[in-house]
């Protein structure tokens, strides 16, 4: 259960991932926060690993055909041509992919530009190298980008961006205009980027996810890095990739030798299979997903909450809490737990900008996944559905009142009852 | 996962105050924490407004009295070049930190080998598989819901429990799989997560060389000083002077390879309670790579985390992949205690996050494997030890039997080559057998270019045919006749 603390989308110290992941179990709670499937992994790919380990494919090996299929498909995809032995590193996930990438360009004192909200481990990954992170704010309710508040942020300093296309948490699908802004600005400024591309697969409704290094002078200063497991429904497999330019690419599979010598050798063959797949499984991907991101936007608003923004990509949906909850977006999880048995995730840890006009929302949103069956997502509703109806009326069922103070050094969580008469155990788990 | 706001401190609930050292000179700068929890860059990756001095290594000393801590502001660090300095036009696009990184010897001879078609008894792994059981039990994992999907980041619990079950088995040490166990992606990112958790720029760590060249890369990466004490043939005895005299108040850590790649060595009791007893006096760490632990042909490995004084400064590496044959799947684990196993995880989550996960529920089976596994292991290893050893003798090598691993040092004097990587290009492209130069391997090549690497994790007829190819083409030099 513990897994979904692993997203760490929380900015909260790990006593209260701990709490709250423990109040979830408790509650035999519905998991709509870990960023992984409940649904099997496809036969093919499933078929493909196995058959690898029944032929011997278990020992350290690098797998040239897995950074052909990588170049092949980025080439199908984005209409950039690779050179499959001189630009492709294999990584143990895309995670491994980024933090190479970044100890291969990023030195210490370097600035590197965030977009915020963001996923927690970019900033870590510039601070382990000695870099400092600086956050840009995309704007609700569309999570818009302000070119000239990017603009403002870059400087000499700047060795890199990191772009997250389609965007964890939001959803969000970086537009054409905005990428081609990224891309004067990177040009302008003589930096790099760096990409996260793990949703490519995952957009809908028509949008396109392009890769920013197919913009003017970008592919000459982008690192794309991807992985198969959101795609293959695959995310404890750890295989991902990263694209660079040759010089680059060589330093980035320097440091991986070095990190993790190589990634799993019967997944990487798996994967050679699996990135052969036709049209039609992305086809089928893509509406299987549509379907349940509709179920769950649907489910949110009925609850009360607004979707202000419907994800084009990734599978997440971003919601903001409605205005009369007086409490903040920890506290609303906490209740959902408790009183519907269904778990999201604050979205306080995502919001990293310093500024009073992030302060004034960045405890009013919640992350939702639905990269989970349909008869999960189905019942998270019911129960959110009943949650609903207890709650309406004069008195809520269980008021919780949050709070988190620091003393000398320690971070207590506390959540008390204001409700009398309950039973110990719901003020128990602190 | 722990990223504590600006405003909070969050210490490992496991910590005991009483162990607090301050690190630094001055009051106001000084940041107490726990000796030996994590490296400079790492604390300040967690906690941005954490005030950290560069004040030297010495002053470090236990402090008694109870926790504090001061709330200053972040104090710049001002070391190397200044903001501006570097003219932003001509800064390079790679890192720094890869001018340490040198290209391995092991890609060179692997094309060389392939190229001319040469036996490899140079790279360090098998060209046989595990066990069946083991690979079912992946398969088995790969078909069940759930076990496809990102595991608990240090472990799955089941896989944390039977390696705490194994090293008590082996030591008799108890340990929490929950607090002190960390899985890895292979032992290869357990040394660059405890390199990256724990070792800070400029910290000095102690090498045995020859040592396996991913200590010396990843010490290079966080930018530690080595120092080097070298062990000889023909028994590669750990001098004790020269050990001795590495060691000083500057010294973070020492790393031991038991049993030893590339010489087979098998540290003894006495040389492992010798370097215990230097650690605890000058309070360092010991590292130790144990992944050849249950390939033991004379004599007995022992932990040195479970010598007297030891756990709490110790960290025990080991993996699936030397001892079933299963190199590729990049299982491995680190054993610390509490506040050192708290660094190792941090690094850790940022490098891969998590661990392949049917691969982890395989590794469950495979370590639940019989005695009679490892006793069977030890006999085939042994049977190639002798065929590799015979046949090398015989062709004129002078050979340094091992008392462990699937390597074995041989002086190739006897033909006349001027270093060992002219041997070993010699030996792969007019002899068809792919070993390693092993001069790399030293701090000082000087100390390793008479001396040549073979593996005999190979199947045996592969063994055979390669010493056939050496007694057909391998010459002595034709003596000259005065």
């Amino acid at each position: 259960m513990a897994q979904f603390l692993a997203d760490r989308a929380l900015n909260l110290t790990s006593s209260n991932i701990v709490h709250l992941s423990r109040l979830a179990e408790k509650f035999n709670a519905i998991n709509l926060a870990e960023g992984f499937p409940d649904f099997p992994a496809p036969p093919a790919i499933k078929n493909a690993a196995i058959a690898a380990i029944n032929a011997d494919f278990n020992q350290y090996r690098h797998v040239q055909g897995l950074c052909d299929q990588v170049a092949a498909m980025f080439e199908t995809t984005q209409g950039l041509k690779v050179n499959p032995k001189t630009q492709v590193t294999i990584c143990c996930g895309q995670s491994e992919a980024l933090v190479a990438a970044v100890l291969a360009v990023i030195n210490e004192r370097d600035e590197v530009v965030l977009l915020d909200p963001s996923y927690e481990t970019y900033e870590a990954s510039v601070k382990l190298a000695g870099a400092k992170a600086k956050h840009v704010s995309l704007d609700p309710p569309n999570w818009n980008l302000d070119i000239l508040r990017l603009e403002n942020a870059m400087g000499s300093r700047t060795k890199a961006v990191i772009v997250n296309s389609p965007h964890n948490p939001t959803g969000k699908v970086f537009n054409e205009e905005e990428l081609a802004d990224i891309a004067k600005l990177c040009c302008r400024f003589d930096c790099l980027a760096i990409t996260d591309e793990v949703y490519e697969h995952l957009v809908y409704t028509g949008t396109r996810h392009r890769s920013l290094a197919t913009f003017p002078g970008m592919q000459d200063r982008t690192i794309v890095t991807s992985s198969i497991s959101k795609t293959f429904s695959v995310t404890g497999w750890r295989i991902g990739w990263a694209i660079a330019p040759e010089a680059i690419s060589s330093a980035i599979g320097s440091i991986h030798e070095k990190l993790v010598d190589s990634a799993p050798a019967p997944f990487q063959e798996a994967a050679v299979s699996a990135l052969s797949s036709g049209p039609e499984y992305y086809l089928n991907l893509r509406a299987a997903y549509l379907d349940r991101r509709n179920l769950v936007c649907e489910m949110l608003e009925e609850a009360g909450l607004s979707v202000q923004y419907k994800p084009e990509g990734s599978f997440f949906v971003f919601a903001r809490l409605p205005e009369t909850y007086p409490l903040k977006d920890v506290d609303y999880v906490a209740e959902l737990i408790k009183s519907a048995g269904v778990v999201i995730v604050p979205g306080c840890g995502f919001f990293h900008a310093d500024s009073s006009s992030v302060d004034s929302y960045k405890d009013r949103y919640v992350r939702v996944a639905f990269c989970k069956n349909t008869a999960t997502l189905l019942s998270a509703r019911e129960a959110i559905r009943r949650h609903c109806k207890k709650s309406k009326g004069s008195e809520p069922a269980i008021m919780l009142t949050a709070s988190y103070g620091a003393t000398e050094g320690s971070t207590v969580w506390c959540i008390s009852c204001t409700k009398s008469g309950l039973p110990n155990e719901f003020v128990s788990a602190v | 996962m722990m990223l504590a706001s600006s405003c909070s401190l969050q210490w490992p609930s496991s910590l005991d105050p009483a162990k607090v050292v301050v690190i630094g000179e001055q009051a106001r700068d000084n940041l107490a924490f726990p000796r030996g929890i994590v490296a400079r860059r790492l604390l300040s990756a967690l906690w941005p407004s954490l005030p950290c001095s560069r004040s030297p290594v010495a002053g470090w000393g236990i402090r008694r009295q109870p926790l504090t801590v001061m709330a200053s502001s972040v104090v710049d660090d001002g070391g190397g070049l200044s903001a501006d300095s570097v003219p932003k036009a001509h800064a390079p696009q790679i890192s720094r930190r890869l001018a340490n990184l040198k290209p391995t010897v092991f890609t060179k001879f692997s094309v060389l080998a392939l190229e001319h078609n040469a036996i490899n008894l140079g790279q360090g792994f098998p060209n046989f598989d595990g066990p069946e059981y083991i690979k079912e039990a992946a398969i088995e994992a790969i078909n069940t819901v759930g076990k496809n999907q990102y595991a608990r980041g240090h472990g799955i619990p089941a896989l944390n429990a039977s390696i705490a079950e194994r090293f008590n088995k082996e030591t008799g040490l108890t340990v929490d799989p929950e607090a002190e166990v960390t899985v890895t992606s292979g032992c290869s990112e357990a040394i660059a997560a405890t390199m990256i958790g724990l070792i800070n720029s400029g910290d000095e760590v102690i090498l045995f060389s020859p040592f396996y060249d991913s200590y010396e890369a990843t010490l290079a990466m966080v930018d530690a000083k080595i120092k080097s004490v070298t062990l000889r043939p023909p028994d590669f005895a750990v001098p004790v002077e020269e050990l001795k005299s590495a060691f000083s108040s500057n010294t973070r850590a020492i790393l031991v390879n038991t049993p030893h790649n590339p010489t087979g060595k098998i540290f003894s009791r006495t040389e492992l309670e010798l370097i215990a007893s230097l650690c605890k006096e000058h309070d360092a760490l010991a590292i130790s790579d144990e992944v050849y632990d249950k390939l033991v042909f004379e004599g007995e490995h022992i932990s040195i985390a479970s010598l007297e004084g030891m756990f709490e400064r110790t960290i025990t590496l080991n993996s699936l992949g030397k001892t079933f044959s299963l190199t590729g799947w990049k299982i491995g684990w680190a054993i610390a205690p509490p506040h050192l196993t708290w660094g190792i995880r941090q690094a850790h989550s940022y490098i891969t996050f998590a661990v392949a996960t049917p691969l982890q529920w395989a590794t469950v089976a495979a370590l639940k494997s019989p005695d009679s596994y490892y006793e069977e292991l030890v006999e085939e290893y042994s049977a190639r030890k002798e065929i590799l050893i015979e046949g090398l003798k015989d062709v004129g090598f002078e050979v340094y039997e091992p008392k462990g691993t699937y390597f074995v040092m041989a002086d190739h004097t006897p033909f006349g080559f001027k270093d060992d990587t002219e041997f070993c290009e010699y030996l792969v492209k007019e002899v068809g057998v792919a070993a390693i130069p092993p001069s790399c391997f030293y701090s000082n090549p000087d100390d390793g270019k008479h001396l040549v690497r073979f593996a005999f994790c190979k199947d045996v007829e592969t063994i055979k045919e390669a010493m056939g190819r050496l007694k057909a083409k391998l010459k002595r030099p034709a003596l000259i006749s005065s």
